[in-house]
């Protein structure tokens, strides 16, 4: 998906001369291209995060569209206080790409994997977040983000995921009959559909742009559930469980909303996949099955 | 030329009617801030003309100095800066874009340095060569990290529109910087990351404005190391770590202020 995201952010760049492309030396095979096409917007920093955004800040002053990238979880937490300061404080539309999702990089250990990077995020005024549960929407992003003109985190799933097609921010699957909803984004969306498709009454509602979310498409596919279950990998305490808990409460929406899986805690076993982590937590299609079915 | 002497009674009331800390740092850097705005061209600063040099304060806590200085330069208005720390001014104790004509906010220390990177390959990108990015930081905070993830940077692009300033005033927060995290000589970590050094008398004017020039003339990355007295022109403060913190009570602030006073015209 990372590669799709970067192919619409090097057309932009040929059509615009604001956008301006930082790596953290990360994307092998994916950025060379910017840096040959784009040699004066095209910066590779070294393994340097801080440096990476508040260089990306200094660009901004200059009236640059810095799209700085690096694994997400680099983007997002060794970086926190610019982030906070030389990007949120500033309202600098920065986006931060961050690439791997969750157990993406389930044999690489705890430092690697993406359990809290959207909710530290999520504390910090003004930026937008996205994750991305499929291509045709992630290939959406970079116009998107260069329309709004507001500091973004675009949180990128590994896959090649092309369902769901909707080009929207939220998208709503409604099942056939009165089932409980499962709410999702990224790639555990898939997990949710394959789960859709051995119980079609059930609904899904995949959420690719996490703040600001979508207020109305959100309520109205809370209130047609008496059961909403939040199904993520990331931790539910700062994550979409915590956000729609708020949500619901500000909205006033009386929803039975559960969070699936136990993740709370960062593994120290190894898994070769996402899949060991996601049945190891709750969060595959059996867990997702158990937390409605029992 | 703005005279360094009333600039800091200006930074003096500032703190004293702001029952402001940072006396200290603020008074170790007004030479500098001096020669440096004095380097620019205030009339493109003032329109915010794109291809303007730019100003970055890493070490944002001298914000006095920053607003005096500005003040007396025709940046900032003189009677605003009573607000200095005052419920609802802009004016706060860490520079703050929130004012006019300033470029970036800071506080924490380690970001500015790299953040005048970034302008500075902007100004390089936009094709903007005449314009330099000033970037003013402190030698306690090279104790941070991220200023030597900037100045490989700086290096490795060969950013000679980049201008830092150290103020080398030998005092980080509470301790003398070589009892914190020894670094001396300052020249030796530079020049072994690459850099021309420049070393000056950071409160001669003229000659960190020479310096200045030096750096602006030639096409290598340099750096410009300023000897300060952390505190200087207020004796009770000269080379005291105690001043980074404490504000000024009225007899310090008389007996300052006549001290000053006394000065004038000397510079």
């Amino acid at each position: 998906m990372r590669g799709r995201i970067l192919d619409s952010l090097f057309r932009r760049m040929g059509e615009d001369e604001d956008p301006f492309f930082l790596t953290g030396d990360m994307g092998i095979q994916l950025v060379e291209k910017f840096q040959e096409a784009f040699p004066r917007r095209y910066l590779n920093v070294g393994i340097a995060e801080q440096n990476l955004v508040a260089i990306s800040a200094g660009l901004c002053n200059l009236g640059y569209r810095p799209f700085a990238y690096t694994i997400s979880q680099f983007m997002t937490l060794r970086c926190y206080e610019q982030i906070r300061n030389d990007v949120s404080l500033h309202a600098y539309p920065i986006t931060l790409l961050g690439t791997a999702t969750g157990f993406d990089n389930a044999p690489l250990g705890p430092s690697h994997h993406v359990l809290d990077d959207w909710g530290a995020i999520r504390n910090l005024p003004g930026i937008d977040i996205y994750c991305p549960s499929a291509v045709p929407y992630a290939e959406t992003l970079v116009d998107k983000v260069l329309a709004a003109g507001r500091p973004a985190y675009i949180r990128i799933p590994k896959g090649q995921f092309e369902r769901p097609s909707s080009l929207l921010d939220t998208v709503y699957l409604e099942g056939r009959g009165a089932g409980d909803l499962l709410v999702s984004y990224g790639g555990c969306v898939q997990s949710c559909l394959e789960v859709q498709g051995a119980h079609p009454e059930v609904s899904v509602l995949a959420i690719h742009r996490l703040r600001p979310l979508e207020t109305e498409a959100v309520e109205d596919a809370l209130r047609r559930h008496p059961r909403a279950f939040v199904v993520e990998d990331h931790f539910p305490a700062t994550g979409l469980f915590n956000t729609l808990c708020q949500f619901c409460v500000e909205r006033g929406v009386r929803t039975g909303l559960r969070s699936v899986g136990t993740l709370a805690t960062y593994p120290l076993t190894v898994g070769a996949s996402a899949r060991y982590y996601h049945e190891a937590f709750g969060i595959d299609v059996r867990g997702i099955e158990r937390a409605i079915w029992g | 030329m703005v005279d360094p002497v009333a600039v800091r009674k200006t930074v003096l009331r500032m703190l004293y009617e702001g029952k402001a800390s940072h006396l200290g740092p603020s008074m170790s850097v007004v030479e500098m801030l001096i020669a440096i705005y004095g380097s620019l061209d205030l009339a493109r600063v003032r329109a915010r003309s794109p291809d303007r040099s730019r100003v970055i304060v890493s070490k944002g806590h001298c914000a006095a100095a920053t607003y005096a200085v500005m003040a007396h330069f025709g940046l900032i208005d003189l009677d605003r800066l009573r607000t200095y720390c005052q419920d609802g001014s802009a004016l706060a104790g860490h520079v703050s874009h929130a004012v006019e004509r300033v470029e970036h906010s800071t506080g924490a220390l380690g970001h500015g340095l790299s953040v005048a990177c970034g302008c500075a390959i902007g100004l390089r990108s936009r094709g903007y060569e005449g314009s330099h990015v000033y970037a003013l930081v402190g030698d306690g905070e090279l104790q941070e990290g991220s200023v030597w993830e900037a100045l490989m940077f700086a290096r490795h692009h060969r950013l000679s529109r980049l201008i830092p300033l150290v103020d080398d005033n030998r005092i980080s927060s509470i301790t003398r910087t070589a009892e914190v995290i020894d670094m001396r000589p300052l020249r030796d970590r530079f020049e072994g990351f690459g850099f021309r050094v420049h070393e000056v008398d950071g409160h001669d004017v003229g000659a960190i404005t020479r310096a200045i020039r030096e750096v602006q003339a030639g096409s290598e990355t340099s750096v410009i190391l300023c000897e300060t007295v952390k505190g200087r022109g207020v004796p009770f403060a000269e080379d005291e770590p105690i001043w980074h913190y404490r504000t000024l009570g009225e007899d310090d602030y008389r007996a300052a202020l006549a001290h000053l006073e006394g000065m004038e015209g000397e510079a």
